[in-house]
């Protein structure tokens, strides 16, 4: 393991303890997100068991089918931020779960982790021969 | 804020040539000189949730190269790279600049723009705002400057769409056509043809519209450099997507463009991406 890859786990570690200690489980931010909608398992939960499950995630554990549909719905909407009552950013939890569930932190994951689409960077970088000078794309892009 | 600053536009701006020379341009108006930074070379790595040694290996990475750029400050153009520089970037290496985003330094120096602004821009048009940049409070910010254009008539309705920009909503089909729907809507409720963006991906996402309801998508920056009278690039990408056919994106993009990239890249990596419209 390289030590910036050491350095981002040790980030993520100490951001869901912080989230893990400070979250009550009140389920305000799941309540007001505008993403349940676009499921048909999320309308109606207690937002409480939901946000329940996504710290269960946090904790390496398996969640419930609740809380990983809400993980992979949410968009960074941020309208969880101002409700939280602890003042603790939920879109962040969620971003956590997110990583927790692809099992990038050696937790068993329970989201698909597809692979970047390898041509991704190869496009971005045609578009900008496509638009850039040589001397832009010396100086700007390298 | 130091007056020579870095202006780090991320990685997919760069479809939109015309947003980067454009928002150079602005900052250079407001006494901010800028050395543009961005591409693959400059990843956040905001990407690799999957991949946690590619995002550290990336954020170190530019990073690095921002605090031996040796400016005092970060101008930042994609909210997507400027909420991971503000969350896991910080976690994986120091910093030794400050970060602001471009509406807000295009803001604070307003009173410097608004006597530039001397082209009526005659139209009516919608703000296209979204929720989820809560770091920064962008749509307000551009309305302000947006308000400064002489003859511009500018709504900003009661809705905002989810997510920080149209590309977080593209993993959510349903969300993104219910959003691209409820701003077609917006435009016909209010009697204009054209949309605002704030964000590259916005404009990327929806200038398709062109084609598909008649209604012109404009990112802020263009309308602003219009404004002062500057000669800008034209939004090659809008018109390239809304060409009509695969020959005609050929023939405006060029032969020798086309050849830069390699003419089956171009065919098999570029032109699916033109071709695909908005659906609502």
């Amino acid at each position: 393991m390289k030590p910036d890859t050491d350095q981002l786990l040790a980030y993520i570690e100490r951001t869901v303890e912080r989230t893990l200690t400070a979250c009550t489980g009140c389920g305000k931010c799941f309540d007001v997100c505008p993403m349940t909608r676009y499921s048909d398992l999320l309308p109606g939960r207690p937002g409480g068991e939901v946000v329940a499950g996504v710290l269960d995630i946090l904790r390496g554990k398996a969640g419930t089918p609740a809380a990983v549909e809400w993980t992979r719905l949410c968009t960074q909407s941020a309208l969880c931020i101002p409700v939280c009552p602890e003042k603790i950013d939920p879109m962040l939890m969620l971003r956590l779960s997110r990583i927790t569930a692809l099992g990038s932190t050696g937790a068993q994951p329970l989201l698909p982790n597809p692979r970047r689409d390898p041509e991704f960077f190869r496009r971005i970088n045609a578009f900008a021969k496509l638009q850039l000078s040589e001397a832009e794309l010396d100086e700007w892009q390298r | 804020m130091s007056e020579r600053v870095v202006f780090w536009y991320g990685c997919n701006a760069i479809r939109h040539g015309d947003i980067i020379h454009g928002a150079s341009a602005l900052l250079r108006a407001v006494g901010v000189e800028s050395d543009p930074a961005g591409g693959p070379a400059y990843c956040c790595g905001t990407t690799e949730d999957g991949n946690l040694q590619s995002a550290a290996g990336m954020a170190a990475n530019t990073i690095r190269k921002f605090n031996r750029s040796g400016r005092g400050t970060v101008v930042t153009w994609c909210p997507s790279c400027h909420r991971h520089m503000g969350t896991f970037m910080g976690g994986v290496a120091s910093a030794n600049f400050e970060v602001a985003h471009i509406t807000q330094v295009l803001h604070a120096r307003r009173h410097l723009l608004a006597p530039l602004l001397t082209q009526r821009v005659e139209r009516k048009v919608v703000l296209h705002a979204h929720t989820g940049f809560h770091e920064v409070d962008a749509n307000p910010l551009v309305a302000d400057l947006l308000r400064l254009i002489p003859g511009l008539d500018l709504v900003v309705a009661d809705y905002s769409a989810p997510g920080h920009m149209c590309s977080a909503l593209v993993a959510v089909p349903a969300a993104l056509k219910d959003a691209v729907r409820r701003n077609v809507e917006l435009t016909v409720e209010h009697g204009t043809d054209t949309l605002v963006t704030v964000f590259h991906s916005c404009q990327r996402l929806l200038c398709g519209l062109a084609t598909t309801d008649g209604v012109e998508v404009v990112n802020y920056v263009n309308l602003l450099t219009q404004a002062m009278g500057i000669a800008a690039l034209p939004d090659e990408y809008a018109q390239w997507k809304n060409a009509g056919s695969d020959a005609e994106i050929m023939a405006r993009v060029g032969p020798e463009r086309i050849a830069k990239v390699g003419v089956k890249f171009f065919e098999t990596q570029v032109l699916p991406e033109l071709r695909r419209l908005p659906e609502k």
